[in-house]
């Protein structure tokens, strides 16, 4: 009976979670359909999926890491596209290799290699993600301006084409489907429901016999695969090498996360939710691009993306109850709500 | 190894350190000791100390604060625009500080509520606050905001805030930074608000039960570190001149990193202002060698980031899952 309360009560919670994300889209897409109908379009849409992609893919990233908790945020993720971006166009072009093939190999595996160590360092050494991913954070990017001091290069012309489709008809969409299938079948695998309970409370989880070190690991092995897919996308974007350029996405991922309903407590975030959560950062940008703010334009995107990850922050809270104090605070009201009844 | 440690392992090690690379300079780099060198890092560790003060306390509540950047560049670029609407400069920076106490209080007060996240509530509010600060002061027409760089007069006694031609020789900036520490570790180690800090940081239910109130300290702890950050943008606004938004960036994980290398655990309750004080003074050491070998600031970065891990490591582990059933 206990465990069937506590069941619906968890389902209660994930659905919720969704609650913000949705809201925020609707509110964006009505305002986008008065002040920017052009996203409409075909021509809009696939600007939109070219523009958005690579934060889907990003947050997508962080999602396995969050849900390993406790704290799990990976800030590392910009300067980890970055290197990953420069690899793709300056380094592989070198050894003579610019196939479609080798491209996603080279990303995808530069993504699981730097995710293998951070997930080591956490799960072995038991730091703190957040001192892990910032240590590396601090060594990517200094080391992504060394290698690649001015921005430059081209990316493969196949890959360079994404960046200008007009239809959302084209790889641009195919990628990042293939990516949603894939984290759709990872997430109902036993290993991932693995993650979550590590992250929900990993001393359950270790008296369960869960191997905390290797179910660690493999949380920052799907993030590396994400990782590798966003930072391809993202080259696509640019269609260049850029020293800099991908470090913002560390912030404009970590606000997708939260506003996708993500519990840095571990544990609790979907992956809808995320890719949600960053169309809803997209759509914030392009609304106010859609406003003239001239040279303020800069300066309103930080404000709105500030101000709306503290109102998701706030709504999340008292929308879904994600600290667990504040689970119990109701359970027990719920339960002295019950005793009159009883009496 | 860990009973060797022991409590005042930290202390030791990271004296030890920064013994090595003091000698290790005065070796290696033609003039390391010269009054100039030893004036102007001591005036670029004292920005760096006064926004670690708030960055410490954080963290011995369990915390963290990312808005500090945030906060000291809108500091600094607000000031600016105060000073060139007409406020005395003494009117203005107590408005700068009661904003910056007011943004950090909102940050302590949401971070408690919504237990773990204070990383991103404050680097929500920070942006919010940056971005919002740019806004006003851009629309201000003829003194306003250009590439995120204001000019204006800043008073003369600010600018010499921050330099060390004095009759004692030592920048009035480095003698505010001392006076903070001394005041931080007394109130740290002898009053009562001090050690609540630490029964917070330490275990929340067990501070509960002994009535210190959790809401009313992290309001506190994160007000004082708005106070701090605003206080190293006016400051710096004393050094540079003109106000710009983007001058507390590197301020952003070099508090962190202060905190982390001096021994100070992000997980709460372990720690002090003593020891973020040698992880300071270590990173300022650190920047003038390998300036000295002139490495750019992105390899300095990088070097940074490689030492944070091992000095987290001897210091700042989590018990494993089987010691806390």
């Amino acid at each position: 009976m206990v465990a069937d309360a506590k069941w619906s009560a968890g389902r209660l919670i994930r659905q919720r979670s969704l609650r913000t994300p949705v809201i925020l889209l609707v509110i964006l897409l009505v305002i986008a359909a008065f002040h920017g109908p052009h996203l409409f379009t075909s021509d809009g849409l696939a600007g939109g999926l070219v523009g958005a992609a690579p934060l889907m893919l990003a947050t997508l990233a962080m999602t396995p890491i969050a849900i390993a908790g406790p704290a799990g945020v990976d800030l590392s993720i910009g300067p980890a596209m970055t290197l990953i971006n420069i690899a793709i166009v300056m380094g592989l072009p070198e050894i003579g290799l610019s196939s479609p093939l080798a491209v996603f190999a080279c990303a995808i595996g530069l993504g699981v290699l730097l995710q293998v160590v951070m997930g080591t360092l956490i799960a072995v050494l038991r730091v703190s993600t957040v001192v892990v991913t910032l240590a590396v954070y601090l060594v990517l990017d200094g080391m992504n301006s060394v290698i690649l001091p001015q921005s430059g290069g081209t990316a493969p012309d196949w890959l360079a084409s994404w960046g200008s489709a007009s239809t959302i008809f084209s790889l641009v969409l195919y990628v990042p489907l293939a990516a949603f299938v894939l984290w759709a079948l990872v997430s109902r695998t036993t290993f991932f429901r693995n993650i979550r309970l590590m992250g929900a409370n990993d001393r359950t989880a270790f008296v369960s016999g869960i191997p905390l070190i290797p179910t660690r690991i493999g949380a920052h092995v799907v993030a590396g695969v994400f990782v590798g897919i966003a930072s391809v996308m993202y080259t696509g974007l640019i269609g260049s090498a850029d020293p800099t350029a991908g470090t913002p996405y560390t912030l404009s991922a970590v606000t997708a996360l939260i506003i996708g309903g993500a519990s840095l407590g571990g544990g609790h975030a979907k992956g809808l939710g995320s890719v949600l959560g960053a169309i809803d950062i997209w759509l914030i940008s392009y609304v106010l691009s859609t406003f003239n703010f001239g040279l303020d334009a800069s300066y309103w995107v930080q404000f709105t993306t500030g101000a709306v990850l503290v109102a998701s922050l706030i709504a999340g809270g008292l929308l879904t109850g994600s600290s667990r104090p504040r689970l119990a605070r109701w359970r027990k009201r719920r339960g002295g709500q019950a005793e009159p009844g009883v009496s | 190894m860990r009973a060797i440690v022991g409590q005042h392992g930290s202390s030791v090690m990271a004296s030890v350190v920064l013994l090595a690379l003091v000698v290790f300079g005065a070796v290696s780099i033609d003039g390391f000791w010269s009054l100039i060198n030893l004036r102007s890092s001591l005036v670029f560790a004292s920005f760096l100390g006064v926004a670690t003060v708030g960055q410490t306390l954080c963290a011995l509540i369990g915390g963290l604060d990312l808005s500090i950047p945030f906060v000291v560049g809108a500091a600094n670029v607000g000031l600016v625009k105060l000073l060139n609407d007409g406020l005395p400069s003494p009117v203005g920076i107590v408005v700068v500080f009661v904003l910056g106490a007011l943004i950090g209080a909102f940050n302590g007060v949401l971070s408690h509520r919504l237990r773990g996240q204070s990383l991103v509530v404050t680097l929500g509010v920070g942006n919010a606050v940056l971005g919002l600060i740019q806004i006003l002061v851009s629309s201000g027409g003829n003194s306003g905001i250009s590439g995120g760089t204001i000019q204006g007069a800043v008073p003369q006694w600010l600018q010499s805030f921050a330099t060390a031609n004095h009759t004692v020789g030592i920048a009035p900036a480095v003698i505010l930074w001392a006076a903070l520490a001394a005041l931080n570790i007394v109130l740290l180690r002898r009053t009562w608000l001090g050690r609540s800090l630490y029964a917070l940081g330490g275990n929340r239910v067990a501070a509960d039960r002994v009535q210190i109130s959790g809401p009313w300290t992290w309001t506190l702890v994160f007000a004082a570190s708005g106070v701090t950050a605003a206080m190293t943008g006016v400051l710096l606004l004393g050094y540079t001149g003109s106000g710009y938004a983007g001058v507390g960036d590197p301020y952003l994980f070099t508090t962190i990193a202060a905190v982390l290398i001096g021994g100070t655990s992000l997980v709460g309750g372990r720690g002090g202002y003593g020891l973020t004080v040698l992880g300071v003074l270590i990173l300022t050491v650190l920047q003038t060698i390998l300036s000295g070998y002139s490495l750019s600031s992105s390899a300095q970065e990088a070097i940074l980031g490689l030492l944070i891990i091992p000095a987290v490591a001897l210091y700042a582990r989590s018990p494993h899952p089987r010691m806390q059933i």
